[in-house]
């Protein structure tokens, strides 16, 4: 049996579109100190250092090694997660599992991206085959535009539905001091927006930001004694799958990672109603659509039940179900720092005395084949 | 938060040129060569599943089992079904050509008439009202002498009624 592992530290740095007076490893520093601070210990309790970063965005390899003396790396065990979209929750994962196993007591890990130093498209490009996809995918947008045509085809979603979620989202955001689009949109607002990848305008697209999360995460014998209110991670899924019909419903029935890590998930931690069992979801959201249709796909409501929860106004942060109280990464996109801050932004809803919740963070990780 | 507008310090300016030479491996290879010399779109099959790839796979991602079988390869297309697609109506960066992307710029997940495997590829139509998923399309592809055996010898998908 796993030992139990919390979240006993978080800090993160503002999140901004563009900060030339810093460099990437200063925001790792500013995270790192924060997460500390917040734990109460030094650098010289953490036995174990995680990094995650998509390197591709700043251009250099191996740049956990490099800025080792940024992050506290130096001397300690750990090493670097490189999932794309992914990468913060699994370095995330990498600690867990690192406690978890025994192996460490308390581990911290960081995630990162600084995104005006280089293009996102091309580099986010790269994630496909040079022979063939390279050309037709331009970028994350590519792909999130078609599941997005196709989910409103199945569904009945509008765009419309797309603008209350941006608007929701960016109601959250405006409350949230760290996130990086804090300006409230109306409806109105997010549909004027100009078009970048039909269907998606450029307010339903997330934006490309720069920041860093670090968490210090404990065992449970640690973590009683470091903090009172430890925010326990209880359960994650990772779930590879085969890019093809599959997730179109194409010559078979309709099956995607989301499914399988949702289906799973909740069947091994006794979940049979989601919305009902737990209090809030913060999902990693980098599109407008992403919001209705993945709580379909997790498995958290019913199938083309999504648009009409926020038609209601369910998802909102004062409805029944909110989801991505913190704005999401439809206002805070640093990539390789957007997942790590899901859980991070997760674990600040379950402190705060407001909301009790019961936390089951969704971890996906996509991988085209 | 918002942190006190600071003084833009010293950057450095770099673009990266670095030269690749990716090798398309066997099954591939026979995908191009085909495509370059008869100007015919194959798929190959699992020999596990049965499941007919198109884009070809050289492993079957649910069996692991090789699909090298040449004898398996069946013609598939040039018509197809449009799945899903996107439209660009802004431009970007092409990590392929270090150029910016044409627009108006469309982009169709299809599947081709005999596989049970989706492709990607561009769409000759740009008119997004013209656009209609489960529409149906048909490859054009260039004239011999100018095939190089990549995924360009397909120009596009044109519209089709049937």
């Amino acid at each position: 049996m796993a030992n139990r592992v919390a979240i006993v530290g978080i800090g993160q740095t503002t999140h901004s579109g563009r900060r030339p007076y810093v460099n990437d490893g200063e925001l790792i520093y500013d995270a790192v100190t924060r997460a500390l601070e917040d734990a109460g210990l030094t650098i010289n309790d953490m036995e174990a250092v995680m990094a995650g970063n998509m390197d591709m965005f700043e251009g250099h390899h191996l740049n956990d090694a490099m800025l080792n003396l940024y992050s506290g790396a130096a001397g300690r065990p750990g090493f670097k997660m490189n999932t794309g979209g992914t990468v913060g929750t699994m370095t995330a994962i990498q600690g867990w599992y690192h406690i978890a196993s025994g192996l460490y007591d308390v581990c911290l890990v960081i995630g990162w991206e600084k995104h005006d130093e280089g293009p996102a498209t091309p580099a986010i490009s790269t994630i496909t085959d040079p022979a063939v996809d390279r050309h037709f995918l331009v970028g994350a947008i590519g792909g999130l535009a078609t599941v997005s045509v196709a989910y409103m085809q199945r569904s009945g979603c509008k765009l419309e539905h797309a603008a209350m979620v941006r608007a929701n989202a960016s109601q959250a955001a405006h409350r949230n001091p760290m996130a990086h689009m804090r300006e409230i949109y109306s409806v109105e607002d997010v549909m004027k927006a100009r078009m970048v990848m039909y269907p998606l305008n450029l307010l339903m697209c997330c934006p490309t930001s720069l920041g860093a999360t670090a968490m210090v995460l404990a065992s449970e014998s640690k973590a009683k004694k470091i903090c009172k209110k430890p925010v326990w991670m209880k359960d994650h899924v990772t779930v590879h799958v085969e890019y093809g019909g599959a997730q179109f419903g194409i010559g078979e029935k309709r099956w995607t990672s989301h499914m399988e890590a949702g289906a799973k998930l909740f069947k091994r931690n006794h979940i049979t109603k989601p919305m009902q069992e737990t209090q809030v979801f913060e999902m990693y959201d980098p599109f407008a659509f992403a919001i209705p249709m993945w709580l379909e796909d997790f498995l958290v409501c019913e199938p083309n039940e999504g648009w009409k929860l926020i038609e209601k106004g369910a998802l909102k942060l004062e409805g029944e179900y909110p989801v991505s109280p913190s704005g999401g990464v439809l206002c805070t996109n640093s990539i390789g720092d957007s997942a790590i801050l899901r859980v991070a932004e997760a674990a600040l809803q379950l402190r705060q005395p407001i909301r009790r919740c019961t936390l089951h963070q969704l971890y996906r990780r996509l991988r085209h084949t | 938060m918002k942190e006190k507008v600071q003084e833009e310090l010293i950057y450095i300016n770099k673009t990266m040129k670095i030269p690749y030479k990716w090798r398309t491996g066997e099954v591939w290879g026979e995908f191009f060569r085909e495509l370059k010399e008869n100007g015919i779109i194959y798929a190959n099959q699992c020999p596990t599943c049965g499941r007919a790839f198109c884009l070809p796979k050289d492993v079957c991602t649910r069996d692991h089992t090789r699909c090298t079988d040449r004898s398996k390869w069946i013609p598939v297309g040039p018509k197809g079904t449009l799945v899903t697609y996107f439209m660009a109506e802004q431009s970007f960066l092409l990590p392929t050509t270090g150029e910016m992307l044409k627009i108006p710029f469309a982009v169709g997940i299809i599947l081709l008439d005999g596989a049970t495997v989706i492709l990607q590829h561009q769409l000759e139509e740009t008119d997004e009202e013209k656009i209609k998923i489960f529409m149906r399309v048909e490859a054009v592809i260039k004239p011999k002498a100018e095939r190089k055996g990549n995924i360009f010898d397909i120009v596009h998908f044109k519209t089709i009624t049937e």
